[in-house]
């Protein structure tokens, strides 16, 4: 495989135009949420499935959401989140989404 | 016990094999009716449903309820149609061959029985003591689930 040369100007994303709703350009994060319920092998295959991370990855994020309660596995605009939002209810996960920053985070 | 020693569901060269007697057939479309029935009846914010429609918003009511308005239906519809895949190879006595997506539905059907179960029976993180017949169900559940997952990791 060859690396393809992306010139910088199209990957540099504008910083939040004042023109536009700055509200929406708040990128969202989706946590899934620690239950007693769901199989810790089961919450390790549907994140690997929905958002195609490797073994590794999706253990990580399943073992965080054990041992903290609680973890980050997607952000995006907001459409994007609450579809992924949705996929996880259509799993039985428990995920909710909200904006970066009102206390997703650890801390 | 003996039935954790075997392995329900098999993955071959040409897909995956599930391995269960005509009375655990019986018995998981039946579980499946009763959540189909209950997806479909049950009212909104009906305790023991709460893990299968789980709010996604949890500061913004407004979103919320939009949530709730544009996404229940289309829940409870891809729900009542994976629902149909697993139950459509249940009732099937002849054995075949699965496809992944297929023992998808079934590992997320099993599941979504367990959510509803776990819910009534309040399991916590720690319960492993079958002592009544609905543990040991939600256990033999667990099993299965676990088992469909391990197979399809393996693919």
């Amino acid at each position: 495989m060859t690396p393809v040369a992306v010139s910088a100007s199209t990957i540099v994303k504008p910083e939040s135009d004042t023109d536009t709703d700055v509200q929406s350009d708040n990128p969202w994060v989706v946590l899934v949420w620690n239950d007693p319920i769901n199989l810790m092998s089961y919450v390790t295959y549907v994140l690997q499935k929905l958002f195609g991370y490797s073994l590794e990855k999706a253990t990580e994020l399943m073992l965080d959401v054990h041992h903290k309660g609680r973890a980050v596995v997607s952000a995006g605009a907001r459409e994007k989140a609450e579809m992924d939002v949705f996929r996880l209810h259509e799993h039985g996960l428990w995920a909710t989404m909200q904006k970066d920053g009102s206390g997703g985070g650890d801390s | 016990m003996i039935r954790r020693q075997r392995q329900p569901i098999q993955r071959t060269r040409n897909g995956f094999v599930l391995q269960l007697d005509a009375d655990e057939r019986h018995l998981l479309r039946r579980l499946l009716g009763e959540i189909r029935d209950l997806v479909t009846t049950a009212p909104v914010g009906d305790a023991k449903m709460q893990r299968l429609f789980p709010p996604a918003y949890t500061d913004d009511a407004e979103g919320e309820a939009d949530y709730q308005r544009l996404m229940r239906e289309e829940l409870v519809a891809s729900r009542l149609g994976s629902i149909e895949i697993i139950d459509a190879i249940l009732q099937d006595d002849e054995e075949r061959t699965l496809s992944s997506a297929e023992v998808d539905a079934f590992a997320q059907n099993l599941n979504a029985v367990r959510l509803i179960l776990g819910t009534l029976l309040n399991v916590g993180e720690d319960d492993d003591d079958a002592d009544s017949p609905e543990m040991a169900l939600y256990q033999f559940l667990s099993w299965l689930v676990d088992c469909a997952i391990t197979a399809l990791m393996r693919a």
